[in-house]
């Protein structure tokens, strides 16, 4: 966006910047302080109060521990299958969902609006729920247990269908003409116009999935098919030096429960990080450039 | 009658006209098979898992032992209701927990919407993308970390004390004791924590925004501040005024999580809420029905705020959830 | 969406909190075994007496013995048999074992019993949800263990108490099969009525095998917690009265005991762990020496709660002045275990309420290397008047709640019970506790030490973990915990020391685990929260000096509202009918 220059323009451009230098530095704390506890001696750390500026002391300790862990890497092969096939399978079912909620002329449109509303209000509970998906349609124990009882977020729902609303009717008159159904208008208008939004959910179902562990913990008995953060809280609690531990013979195995606990975060959260920056490009401006021309 | 359907499916945009209702479906069919046809797996999804355990919703009309099932339990009408709203502490609750997400709403919501449009102004890309990258960052901390380093800062031989000493020569406050700071620091930790994820949204829906319109604005003389009001804000306002709508739908709620972590009984007379109330309940008897009632009367209120909000919304804009 | 999530979490916490109190009932002092050990080889007609199963009659034991239980013999099974066995994963096997079979133990059991468990563990800290998911199901494994029994207002039973796993038909009732078949556990019982007393439901059923800790040395683990080096260097005794405990904390305060010349010592605080279920309890230590509790308790068979007795206020009196005084933490409100830590490391905090095992074990490790003359001693519970004695102090019972019990769907009920009967044998008792002799333990002069694969673990693991690896006596399960193991366990002498002084003579004071009946039971809830709520807030605020201790005669006004006399009528007439069992 452009526009005239000016004195008060780089007031503004001056102000803006520092504000969001100050703010990142704000943000980014929590992670430093989390990196930083991560490497730390754990008893220097125990004592320590204030603003982590640096680690102290170094010692990798914390991560041999979490990292030694067999579940580990099985956390991390399953958490991945759940990601993928989870969002893809979110994808396509908010996507439909949203495109047949947005069409103008569609009969039973509100109905069918309220009545998925209405299940983000009301809900018969965990054990109901249980019965249905782990006895009744027997997925016990079984990956699709998590994947297919979180098909669709209304919210995310919602958010599509809100962009799909705002696309230029234009659009899809233009692909009306040349013969276009329902499918293809979707294929081809869109799913290209809304990108950003199409970003965004990615982004969202996948941090979803990534961070879930509660269904797992409902469902899942074998270890064997344990995502990341099931395998991680169980390394949380188990290390929390709330545990009975015991006096001088252990020195180093004892005071790391601290230290543990941030090697855990960021070990389960990093990956994720990543997804954000890389999905950061779809947000470009003027994918709707000579869209709508005449 | 079946004038009435067609005034009311037809919202004010087509002439009226006289059609029989089964003629008016297979008019609809007809267009949008396609379209009834890709609803057809969601609408499946949600009749499987969400309205085939809703019967559960019973649960808050009973006296549920997990041993006799929904269907043996003995039915006690409003007795968990009344055992809620006869709290000693029951107007306390409601209060704190509307008050929290009246705050919230003003302050919370607004936030991140206003972080997209600044980061919109940035000019350098890369810049840009830094920015966004990091302050979404806080997101995925843990709230037990972020409480636990606010805990710290926050005592009275903490950091924030420390600097308001030394600087400003005011002696130490606890903070966390004293009832009036809890709510904004509540809410202020908490916009902290989530403006830069919450900001996503808006900077996408910012990038759908079609660039003749600033084009044809900058042609008009539009100052900076002119085409965001003019240009940006409608052209994101569909976004805010759904999530707005949703958002207002949320009054009731107040997880119990970090309110835990924060509070203690100094601060309970604006602190304790009402999902911290039933959570201590719960650990003295787990009563499934206790907290099914009460979370039946949140949704109640919340869904009615939901439908005022959306009545309110279709009258003063266009954007509505229905 | 929102209310799902509402419940699911409540679940959530509610689990954590359960699996939290589990977590800190370790130590009971396991009960002497009983020196004549019974050959493996069968011994015929080994007539262990009748007990009535019925509390009807006291305990005479009846003599008609049609035909007394079968002793025991090994193996039970001459084929390889699988039962199904529900348990919560406990954190400490959860870092060393990826399934309970691994623990040496039940190793040893198979190759014993010829029975194999086929375990069902529930993840780490989430037993309560999976629980009650599990019975949801009514897809019930042979034997569950679970607190079924747990203390009144426990959060791991539902109103009714385990009366009513029974009678909807969940488990089983075992007073004649143990009659039956297990010798072992109906001596057990047989030579501690008491223990009985506590395992048995109000009609007088028995549902479980239970977890039990037999020697007062094991059930005392939580005291007041001063620096010792700093009475010492100090020249002051260890405190016994509340006047010597002004003393001390007046001078922890002034005369600079950990020597950095800045006046930055806190000399107490009364914070404890989770803070948010217990508010200001830590100060409960003191108000013992008024001869009350703070919340229910018994007075010779009358229940009483603290609140509406006259000398609360003078407690609250006394703990208003220290806190002016600035002998309490002034942050001690907002305290959590991060802050804590670090103010006992950081050489701040004079003293404190804690456990031998996590507070001084784990401190004193902690700061051996960086400051060899940090000690923390445990100190007695104090009195209003020098040479009296304390009356109350933390002492848990021998019975936490936590059973094994035999599901409505087990086939091999025999087998089960005979299964679960061994882990109360001398031979059991030794297995759970000790492991393997030659591999966890060597007997030295008749007494079972552990060997450095648990003390010193070539892991490098914490012994708790390394021990978990072994044996089951560091958590609770379906046996007899021996007090040799927590011997061992409190490595340092400062623990074992705290822990005498800390143990109360005449403890007679504590509700056992009384059970509140169906109807009653949500009525009490909601009472027993409004009151501990209001109470919280009040005390709180009356410490710090916000609200005068006059004003506590207008809370318990409030209280009387809330419905806190009838609180009290409830637990009575559970008290009562604990005590005609």
């Amino acid at each position: 966006m452009r526009h005239k220059g000016g004195f008060g323009d780089l007031l503004f451009g001056v102000a803006n910047t520092l504000l969001m230098v100050g703010l990142m530095i704000v943000t980014l704390y929590p992670l430093l302080h989390i990196a930083f506890a991560s490497v730390s001696d754990p008893a220097t750390l125990m004592q320590y109060r204030g603003i982590l500026l640096k680690p102290l002391g170094f010692t990798l300790e914390a991560y041999r521990r979490v990292l030694d862990n067999p579940m580990i890497m099985i956390g991390y092969r399953n958490t991945l299958f759940y990601v993928i096939v989870g969002t893809a399978l979110n994808l396509v079912m908010t996507t439909l969902g949203a495109y047949a909620l947005s069409r103008r002329n569609l009969l039973f449109k509100n109905v069918i609006m309220l009545m998925i509303l209405f299940t983000m209000f009301f809900s018969g509970g965990l054990v109901p729920t249980f019965l249905l998906v782990g006895i009744t349609l027997n997925m016990m124990d079984t990956p699709w247990a998590l994947i297919v009882p979180a098909a669709i977020s209304t919210y995310n729902l919602i958010i599509m269908r809100t962009a799909f609303e705002a696309v230029p009717v234009a659009l899809e008159e233009a692909a009306r003409i040349d013969g276009a159904n329902d499918f293809q208008i979707l294929w081809r208008v869109y799913l290209p116009v809304c990108l950003p939004t199409l970003a965004v959910m990615t982004l969202f179902y996948a941090v979803a999935h990534w961070n879930s562990f509660f269904s797992a913990m409902v469902y899942l008995r074998s270890r064997d098919l344990y995502p990341l953060q099931l395998v991680l809280r169980e390394i949380l609690i188990t290390n929390s030096t709330d545990v009975m531990l015991t006096g001088i013979s252990q020195t180093d195995a004892m005071p790391i429960g601290e230290t543990i606990k941030y090697a855990t975060i960021v070990v389960a959260t990093l990956p994720i990080l990543c997804v954000y920056p890389f999905l950061q490009r779809y947000f470009v401006k003027g994918v709707m450039i000579g869209a709508v021309k005449g | 009658m079946a004038t009435q359907v067609a005034k009311r499916v037809n919202r004010g945009k087509r002439i009226v006209s006289h059609i029989g209702l089964g003629q008016m479906i297979a008019k609809d069919w007809k267009r949008n098979k396609y379209v009834y046809l890709m609803l057809l797996p969601v609408i499946i999804y949600y009749l499987v898992f969400h309205y085939g355990p809703m019967y559960g919703v019973i649960i808050a009309f009973q006296d549920y032992s997990i041993t006799k099932g929904v269907w043996g339990s003995p039915w006690i009408g409003l007795e968990n209701f009344q055992q809620f709203f006869s709290g000693f502490h029951f107007s306390r609750t409601v209060i704190n927990t509307l008050a929290i997400n009246v705050i919230d709403l003003l302050f919370g919501f607004p936030a991140p919407i206003v972080l997209a449009l600044l980061i919109n102004e940035i000019h350098l890309n890369p810049f840009k993308r830094l920015v966004q990258t990091i302050t979404y960052m806080p997101h995925f901390v843990s709230v037990v970390v972020v409480v636990g380093i606010l805990v710290d800062f926050l005592a009275r031989d903490g950091v924030i004390n420390n600097v308001l000493v030394v600087i400003l020569g005011i002696s130490p406050t606890a903070f966390l004791q004293q009832p009036e700071w809890f709510r904004w620091l509540f809410v202020g930790s908490g916009v902290w924590q989530h403006i830069g994820w919450g900001s996503i949204i808006y900077l996408a829906a910012i990038s759908a925004i079609d660039p003749e319109q600033y084009e044809a604005a900058m042609l008009d003389g539009a100052s900076r501040f002119q085409q965001i009001r003019h240009v940006t804000l409608p052209g994101i306002m569909p976004t805010i005024i759904i999530l707005l709508i949703l958002r207002v739908g949320n009054m009731m709620t107040v997880g119990y999580e970090k309110i835990l972590l924060m509070y203690n009984p100094m601060t309970y007379e604006t602190a304790d809420v009402i999902s911290t109330y039933v959570y201590r309940q719960g650990i003295l008897q787990a009563d499934y029905s206790f907290s099914a009632a009460v979370g039946l009367f949140n949704s109640v209120i919340n869904f009615g705020l939901l439908i005022f909000a959306n009545w309110f919304s279709r009258r003063v804009s266009e954007t509505s959830l229905w | 969406m929102n209310r799902k999530i509402t419940r699911r979490e409540f679940l959530r916490y509610a689990g954590l909190a359960a699996g939290a109190t589990v977590l800190a009932s370790c130590g009971a002092p396991p009960q002497a075994p009983p020196t004549q050990a019974p050959p493996l080889a069968t011994a015929p007609g080994a007539a262990a007496t009748q007990v009535p199963t019925k509390a009807a009659a006291t305990v005479p034991p009846a003599t008609q013995v049609p035909a007394g239980p079968e002793p025991l013999t090994l193996p039970i099974v001459k084929q390889p048999m699988t039962l199904t066995y529900w348990v919560e994963t406990n954190p400490n096997v959860a870092a060393v074992a990826k399934n309970y079979n691994e623990i040496l133990c039940y190793q040893e059991l198979e190759k014993r019993t010829g029975i194999r468990l086929d375990f069902q563990q529930s993840p780490v800290g989430q037993g309560l949800e999976t629980f009650n998911l599990m019975i949801a199901s009514q897809r019930y494994p042979d034997m569950i263990e679970f607190g079924f029994g747990g203390r009144a207002g426990g959060a791991s039973t539902p109103p009714g108490g385990p009366a009513k796993y029974l009678k909807d038909g969940v488990i089983l009732r075992l007073n004649d099969l143990i009659d039956k078949y297990a010798p072992n556990f109906k001596k057990v019982m047989a030579d501690h009525p008491d223990w009985r007393k506590q395992i048995i439901t109000d009609e007088g059923d028995i549902y479980g095998f239970p977890f039990i800790r037999g020697d007062p040395f094991l059930l005392t683990y939580t005291g007041p917690i001063l620096r010792g080096d700093w009475l010492e260097k100090l020249g002051l005794k260890v405190p016994t009265t509340l006047d010597e405990w002004y003393t001390v904390l007046k001078a922890f305060k002034e005369k600079d005991p950990n020597g950095n010349g800045k006046a930055d010592e806190i000399p107490f605080t009364p914070f404890q762990n989770p803070k948010y279920l217990q508010g200001v309890r830590g100060a409960a230590a003191f108000i013992g020496a008024w001869g009350m509790q703070v919340e229910f308790y018994q007075d010779k068979g009358v229940v009483k709660h603290g609140a509406l007795q006259p000398g609360f206020k003078d407690f609250l009196k006394l703990f208003a002045q220290w806190y002016k005084e600035g002998l309490i933490d002034p942050d001690f409100v907002t305290y959590d275990r991060k802050m804590l830590d670090a103010k006992v490391t950081g050489d701040q905090l004079g003293s404190l309420i804690g456990n031998a095992g996590s507070a001084i074990g784990n401190y004193m490790g902690l700061m051996a290397e960086k400051n060899p003359k940090f000690k923390l001693i445990g100190a007695p519970y104090p009195v209003l008047k020098a040479g009296q004695k304390p009356t109350i102090g933390q002492q848990d019972f021998e019975f936490q709640g936590q059973v094994t019990a035999i599901s409505t769907a087990n086939k091999r009920v025999v087998e089960s019970i005979k299964y679960l009967d061994y882990a109360y044998s001398p031979e059991g008792t030794m297995l759970f506790n000790f492991g393997v002799e030659g591999v966890s333990y060597k007997m030295v002069d008749g007494y079972p030490k552990y060997t450095d694969l648990v003390m010193r673990s070539p892991d490098k693991l914490p012994v708790a973990q390394a021990m978990c690896k072994y044996f089951r006596s560091s958590f609770n399960g379906p046996f007899i915990q021996d007090k040799r193991y927590m011997e061992q366990y409190y490595e340092l002498p400062e623990q074992r020391d705290a822990v005498k002084n800390w143990v109360v003579e005449k403890n007679d004071t504590w509700l056992p685990a009384v059970t509140v009946t169906q109807d009653e039971s949500k009525k009490f809830a909601t009472i027993s929260n409004d009151v501990t709520t209001r109470m919280d807030e009040a005390i709180a605020k009356i410490i710090v000096g916000q609200q005068s201790v006059d004003s506590w005669d207008q809370v318990v006004q409030q209280l009387r509202q809330m419905g806190i006399e009838d609180a009290v009528k409830i637990q009575q007439g559970a008290l009562d009918r604990y005590n005609k069992r």
